[in-house]
């Protein structure tokens, strides 16, 4: 009885050993974290970006004066933006992902690169979700205190709306960072040699997945949780400036 | 100094305004009464074009606002309007809320606008609340700072929409008093209100509104001592 709780540890440490230690293994965790941390943050700029560009032309186009010419550029963009935003969050993401790989940059062999195009895209349309309603969020009064004075459609968007609606915005934006940080072990499955790859390839070779996987979900499950308890923060000081 | 022709307004097939036309004269204090919802505030908003009318014509000192040709924010860099629930920009210090407009539409130096905010805030009794936020204050002081940030653009003409109905009444006097003392400057006044008071002391003019129209008019002490229309006179009995 006590020799084989004994010798369970012994074989345990020696799995762990083998997973993390051997060879130096533990630094490949490490740098597929780099690149995991890396999707997350390139994307989510990249998605930031798009998503700011769509949401202010669909908010512009929505505010335009009822009753004049239309400006048919800007419709133009609108529907682009609508195609857009319709098409991504109406489809898996891994099938995004695959399209871009075998479809669209079929010929890209960087695949971490991809990674940062397939999810910076996908986080775009959602972003832009956010960010529309947080400007929506803003009162209709303060739009048209800042018109009525005589200021610019840009110049109310951006000292007045933006300031206001960035409040609303960040909260939003912190969930879009977890989420994206998770699915980001979905580049492994295109070749992105990311925490999942590594874990994955590392199981494969000393015939052992349970300590590699579990290894890593800890690992995504911390930086969650860190993650969680700054944006928590945040929040609250947020919510105190309001208070001012 | 504004020329309303034929001026209609709707919402929908909701007809609000119906075929207003009417003349605003420098230097006018023309008050607007009537019951909720005959389209007072849609037809000051439409004056700035915060609505765009369905129909009809306006112009502003002899240019007409209604063309779509015209770059209506410098129009309306010259027409203040005051609102009933204020809208000071709550992300800003009451001088930035004072000095944003007339510094980014270049008509002043940070250094001038910030120059001219003082001393209007001194006119209203602020000049210790430069640095406030809108939320350290109270309801008659955000009015207050509301009409001096109008006031800094210079304009020609203020429009105020009611603008003491959201304040408690104690609040309601140091509001009428700067609105007062505007109206004895001269300052080209429209004025949406309750106070028939106010409408009796300072208006050169009253309008009195109903169903979208404009169904009487004449100078205050006629049109409440003698109401020709029966609406007038029912609305009359109720707010006097
Ligand atoms: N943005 C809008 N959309 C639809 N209906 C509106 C809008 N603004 C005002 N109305 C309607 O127009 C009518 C007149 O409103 P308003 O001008 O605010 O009246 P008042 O200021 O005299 O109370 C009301 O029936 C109101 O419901
Ligand atoms: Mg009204």
């Amino acid at each position: 009885m006590f020799q084989s709780i004994i010798d369970w540890f012994v074989s345990i440490g020696l799995r762990l050993d083998k997973a993390f230690i051997e060879g130096g293994r533990w630094k490949l965790y490490l740098q597929g974290l780099g690149i995991t941390l890396e999707l997350t943050v390139i994307a989510l700029v990249i998605g930031v970006v798009l998503g700011l560009v769509v949401a202010v032309i669909r908010t512009a186009h929505d505010q335009q004066r009822v009753g004049r010419r239309k400006n048919p550029l800007l419709g133009f963009f609108n529907v682009l933006c609508h195609i857009y935003t319709t098409v991504i969050r109406g489809t898996p993401m891994l099938v995004q992902l695959f399209i871009w790989t075998f479809v669209i940059l079929k010929t890209e062999r960087n695949k971490i690169l991809v990674g940062f195009i397939g999810l910076g895209v996908n986080s775009g349309a959602y972003v832009a979700e956010i960010i529309r309603g947080g400007l929506m969020s803003v009162d209709v009064g303060q739009s048209e205190a800042g018109r009525s004075l005589g200021l610019n459609y840009f110049d109310t968007m951006r000292y007045i709306i933006i300031p206001q609606a960035f409040k609303n915005i960040l909260p939003s934006l912190g969930n879009e960072f977890i989420t994206l940080f998770k699915d980001t072990s979905l580049v492994q499955a295109i070749g992105g040699m990311e925490m999942l790859y590594y874990a994955y390839t590392i199981g494969g070779r000393t015939f052992d997945y349970m300590p590699p996987l579990i290894g890593i979900a800890l690992m995504y499950l911390i930086i969650v949780a860190i993650f969680t308890r700054l944006q928590a923060k945040l929040e609250r000081r947020l919510r105190e400036s309001d208070r001012r | 100094m504004i020329d309303v022709k034929n001026l209609s307004k709707s919402f929908g097939d909701h007809l609000v305004l119906d075929n207003i036309s009417e003349h605003i004269s420098s230097g006018e204090k023309v008050v607007i009464i009537g019951p909720s919802g005959s389209g007072k505030s849609t037809f000051l908003r439409c004056l700035n074009l915060l609505e765009t009318p369905t129909e009809g014509e306006l112009s502003f000192e002899g240019t007409v606002i209604t063309d779509p040709k015209v770059k209506i924010d410098r129009i309306r860099q010259q027409m203040g309007m005051v609102f009933q629930h204020f809208n000071l920009f709550p992300n800003m210090t009451i001088r930035r809320n004072i000095t944003l407009a007339p510094v980014r539409t270049k008509l002043m130096s940070q250094a001038e606008a910030d120059e001219s905010a003082a001393s209007l805030l001194r006119r209203v009794g602020l000049e210790d609340k430069a640095d406030a936020y809108p939320a350290q204050l109270s309801g008659g002081q955000k009015q207050r700072v509301a009409i001096v940030r109008a006031l800094a653009m210079k304009p020609k003409l203020m429009l105020f929409d009611e603008p003491t109905s959201a304040l408690d009444p104690e609040m309601v006097g140091e509001v009428l008093d700067v609105m007062k003392e505007l109206a004895h400057e001269g300052m080209t006044m429209v004025v949406v209100t309750h106070e028939m008071g106010f409408a009796r002391e300072v208006g050169s003019r009253v309008l009195f509104m109903a169903d979208g129209k404009i169904v009487e008019q004449g100078i205050p002490d006629t049109l409440f001592t003698n109401p020709q229309s029966p609406r007038l006179q029912d609305f009359l009995s109720k707010v006097l």
